[in-house]
């Protein structure tokens, strides 16, 4: 069996006396979709958090292919190849809609300062080339919003915001995914729509791995391959949906029973 | 360096503390209950003082001699109009920004306080120039060797223990302060239960700045002068200390301001012969610990959810 | 814009954007001439019925137009009218003074644009960098005889060196609140001066005129029989460096390094998780800003031909971040126009010259509060005017 991509070993994470995370094991082979999913404050975001490197791990280690990236700077994780949504959507409303995904491409792009202010021509070139990239993968998503690449996406409704923020954590072609409740404000159409794109990205970019924060269990049905679930900060089950909808504990989490 | 002079020097840094702690107890309970910072602390601090001043004046015109009627007057008009001037800035100019970016709360502030600040220098008469602040309080002088303890610093600095004292008891014993602590845990949660967030804002304003103007009267009655820019110098060394006692954390912001007192005693005392420059070590203090410290010896709380 | 450009026919005529210039400048030059307050408010009412007209038949829309899409017809128009303002007073000191203040001003203001208006990182101590160029100046140039043109780039220098040691905090923290490092040293600058007698305390340092190449910038002289004002020489020069740093300023916001700044200030969770090292970009922008505040400083100093405390105060800082908010955050147009009516502005009406620190307190007070995007709003990135994607 090859080497997981993404490797948690008793990850920790406390706030005061608070403990969000508490020694979570969690393995992702390569090309999964996982779900992670959990009664609200169960630790789902805090392990995104944690493992995007905002936040710093209380204990634990988190190996991803193989390398320690246990507080690595949210940078560094970054350029390791990890790219995440958040769960209230963090564009810069402001900006357009290629501006905000060219945030994602940071680290490939040449930021010298020699190069961005003296060098217009080759400047230039390297933002045609940006721009067609980036262009040929919001259409992968929808193609109407492609030719409006320059208007701010302040003004689009949530579903191509979560679509170019998805764009933007893709752009860079990372190894893994993690998306923070995809679903949240919007509708079960915009959402149903959304899922779809997500699969057929997921097709064209072959080897990309996806962990999925829902609440929807229609989603995590439909696009994992296997789950985790969490409550207070610990995995209590692991498998296929079907396994877990069955399992007794997970039942109690989500319906509350003692 | 013999006792009584340093004696006289703890004597003065105790007094700088109180006043620094004073304004920075106010810094403190606005970001506790609304996250934000109020940069025209300082100058509604020069206000106040300067309402005191014309009340004074007022009396003396009237014909009211009696000093300790004078001092009540001055203290109960100067926090009273600062108050209602605090929970009026709230209101009118803070809270209508409540959605928008912290910073133009800060530059929204900032640019008050020049308003205010200017104000006092272009409208009060003579504005410009420092002013001579009466002594109001017995001066009687107990000599202890070459330490002398006058009876009015002693009176202030006994005042000002009495009002930090009374800040924590409304705090911590009375329902306002429990609101206000509420407010300060979090917004919604008090809001649901049944808490008038916008008049505890209001009251806190109040009496941040009500306190504010109290530190004020008590610096004129100290140094004797006051002048149109006092605020400003207490203000960022107010603001400093709260921020290195922790912002929203009333007993580190009172530490804070002692710490600073203390500091800036001790570089005129270590360096005699730089006494001009008793001001540029005040703020390069300043500086230096929001280097050391800029998030506060005592940890914030956190607010941002990712 | 893209869809602006793509309704602009090539053959337009683009005569609405040269009557905006030359009204502009014709405005300018008669408000600098008019002698008394009457005058002077005249001009502005004229001024404004005239805006008010051109916004009315459609001529300011037109002419917007056309800047966004051929933004060299305003760029050198700019220019243009800064020359024709200068022939128009070339022998008259005080008008250029005041316009080289302005392009000052500018410069300053434009650095400022770059720390707060991109990256996020306030500065509330704008004129003390200024006035860091200004003494570093008057040092160099009274004890040393280091060339004058390199003497302003150490003026700079200075300023940006000092700034890196201030941004240290500022880094280490993510709040706002370590604007209040900035505030204390504006305050500890102008303290410091008043007590330092070696910088000539409270009165100052005079200092000679600047000398390129053996011209001497402080001499009047003749062309063609025609004699002009020394000052002249400072506007010319003031003229190129606002140029140069109006230039750089827009490229800067039209690259990379422009989005970058833009994701530091908007959101520096998300941008520190795309591989944004924020401390690297807030230290970048925060030097260069300095740097630009201190080259002008140097360069006004030089002019004025001596220095004092009493330009350098927290009240000055907080002018120049009017400057930057009426303008409207980011936008470089936006920094012109507040520029020149700031500084301009209270020099005509000697009765606000008194009052202009709160007047400027209120109208920023004013603008955050019902049109916090300023007087010319920043609008969208454009990396190219008048590219389309193919």
């Amino acid at each position: 069996m090859t080497a997981p991509l993404l490797k948690l070993s008793g990850f920790t994470r406390t706030f005061g006396g608070l403990v969000a995370l508490d020694h979570l094991d969690l393995e992702l082979t390569e090309g999964e979709i996982l779900g992670l999913i959990g009664p609200n404050g169960s630790g789902k975001t805090t392990t995104f958090n944690v493992l995007t490197g905002i936040y710093a791990a209380s204990e634990g280690r988190a190996e991803f292919q193989g390398q320690d990236i246990t507080n690595l700077s949210a940078q560094g994780v970054c350029e390791r190849g990890v790219a995440r949504t958040f769960q209230r959507s963090r564009l810069c409303l402001s900006l357009s809609i290629f501006d905000n995904i060219m945030i994602g491409k940071h680290v490939r792009l040449d930021r010298g300062l020699v190069f961005n202010l003296f060098r217009r021509r080759a400047f230039a070139a390297e933002f045609e080339a940006a721009f067609a990239e980036a262009r040929d993968l919001v259409r992968l998503f929808d193609p109407p919003l492609a030719g409006r690449m320059f208007e701010s996406i302040g003004a689009f409704p949530m579903i191509d915001r979560r679509r170019i923020e998805i764009c933007r954590a893709l752009i860079n072609r990372p190894k893994l995914l993690l998306l923070d409740e995809p679903s949240a404000g919007m509708t079960e159409d915009e959402t149903r729509q959304l899922m779809d794109d997500i699969l057929t990205v997921k097709m064209r970019l072959a080897g990309l791995s996806i962990v999925v924060i829902e609440h929807e269990m229609g989603i995590i049905e439909r696009i994992t391959n296997r789950c985790a679930v969490l409550n207070f900060g610990r995995k209590i089950a692991e498998g296929t949906y079907r396994e877990v909808a069955a399992d007794r504990q997970v039942q109690e989490a989500y319906l509350g029973v003692e | 360096m013999d006792a009584g002079l340093l004696a006289q020097f703890v004597a003065n840094g105790l007094m700088l503390g109180m006043m620094y702690a004073l304004v920075a107890v106010g810094f403190t309970l606005f970001f506790g209950v609304l996250d934000v910072i109020k940069f025209s602390h300082g100058d509604v601090l020069t206000v106040g003082t300067f309402a005191g001043f014309s009340t004074f004046l007022g009396l003396k015109a009237i014909g009211v001699a009696n000093p300790w009627v004078q001092v009540a007057a001055v203290m109960l008009i100067a926090c009273g109009a600062m108050a209602i001037l605090g929970a009026l800035i709230a209101r009118y100019l803070v809270m209508p920004l409540k959605g928008a970016p912290a910073l133009n709360v800060l530059l929204l502030t900032l640019m008050l306080g020049t308003v205010l600040r200017e104000s006092v220098r272009l409208f009060f008469p003579d504005g410009a120039n420092p002013k001579p602040f009466p002594k109001l309080l017995p001066t009687d002088a107990l000599a202890l060797g070459s330490f002398t303890l006058r009876l009015d610093s002693a009176i202030l600095f006994v005042a000002g223990l009495a009002v930090i004292v009374a800040i924590h008891l409304l705090i911590n014993r009375t329902k306002l302060g429990l609101a206000i602590r509420a407010v300060a845990q979090d917004e919604e949660t008090a809001k649901t239960m049944g808490i008038n967030f916008t008049l505890i804002v209001l009251a806190t304003f109040a009496l941040g700045s009500g306190v504010a103007a109290f530190a004020g009267i008590m610096n004129g009655l100290y140094y004797n002068e006051i002048n149109f820019g006092m605020g400003l110098l207490l203000g960022v060394i107010g603001f400093s200390a709260a921020i290195i006692g922790g912002l929203g954390n009333i007993y580190g912001a009172i530490l804070g301001g002692f710490l600073f007192a203390a500091l800036q005693t001790l570089s005129v005392v270590a360096l005699p012969f730089a006494s001009a420059y008793k001001d540029v070590f005040a703020f390069a203090v300043v500086i230096v610990l929001m280097t050391i410290w800029p998030t506060g010896l005592i940890a914030e709380k956190t607010s941002e959810r990712v | 814009m893209v869809p602006e450009s793509s309704s602009l026919s090539p053959s337009e005529s683009l005569w609405p954007a040269f009557a905006a210039i030359a009204g502009a400048t014709l405005f300018a030059i008669v408000f600098m001439w008019a002698e008394t307050e009457a005058y002077v408010l005249g001009a502005i009412a004229a001024a404004a019925a005239c805006a008010w007209a051109a916004r009315r038949f459609g001529v300011s829309a037109r002419a917007a137009r056309i800047f966004a899409t051929r933004e060299k017809v305003l760029d050198w128009g700019a220019i243009a009218g800064t020359l024709v303002l200068l022939a128009a007073f070339h022998e008259e000191h005080f008008p250029l003074l005041m316009t080289a203040t302005v392009l000052l001003y500018l410069v300053a203001c434009l650095g400022l644009n770059i720390q707060f208006g991109y990256a996020g990182v306030l500065n509330f101590a704008a004129a003390a960098f200024f006035g860091v160029g200004g003494y570093t100046a008057a040092v160099l140039i009274r004890h040393t005889g280091i060339p004058h043109p390199i003497v302003l780039l150490i003026g700079g220098a200075m300023a940006a060196l000092i700034g890196l040691v201030l941004v240290l905090p500022v880094l280490r923290t993510r709040g706002h609140y370590a604007a209040v490092i900035t505030i204390a040293f504006a305050i500890l600058f102008r303290t410091f001066l008043e007590v330092n007698d070696a910088l000539g305390g409270p009165q100052g340092l005079k200092l000679p005129g600047l000398q390129v190449f053996g011209w001497n910038f402080n001499r009047n002289f003749e062309i063609a029989g025609i004699g002009l004002s020394f000052y002249v020489n400072y506007v010319l020069l003031a003229l190129a460096l606002a140029a140069v740093a109006f230039a750089l300023t827009r490229r800067l916001e039209r690259s990379w390094i422009g989005l970058t700044l833009d994701a530091v200030r908007l959101d520096e969770t998300a941008a520190a998780c795309f591989g944004v090292h924020l401390a690297r970009w807030k230290a970048l922008s925060f030097t260069l800003g300095n740097f630009m505040a201190g080259v002008a400083g140097a360069v006004y100093a030089l002019m004025l031909g001596f220095i004092a405390p009493s330009n350098f105060t927290f009240g000055d800082s907080l002018i120049m971040v009017s400057i930057v908010l009426l303008g409207g955050i980011g936008n470089p147009w936006g920094v012109v126009l507040a520029s020149a009516i700031v500084v301009v502005l209270p020099e005509k009406l000697q009765l606000i010259q008194e009052y202009r620190f709160i007047l400027y307190a209120t109208m920023v007070i004013l603008v955050l509060l019902f049109r916090p995007e300023g007087l010319l709003p920043r609008r969208l990135r454009v990396y190219f005017p008048g590219w389309n994607p193919k």
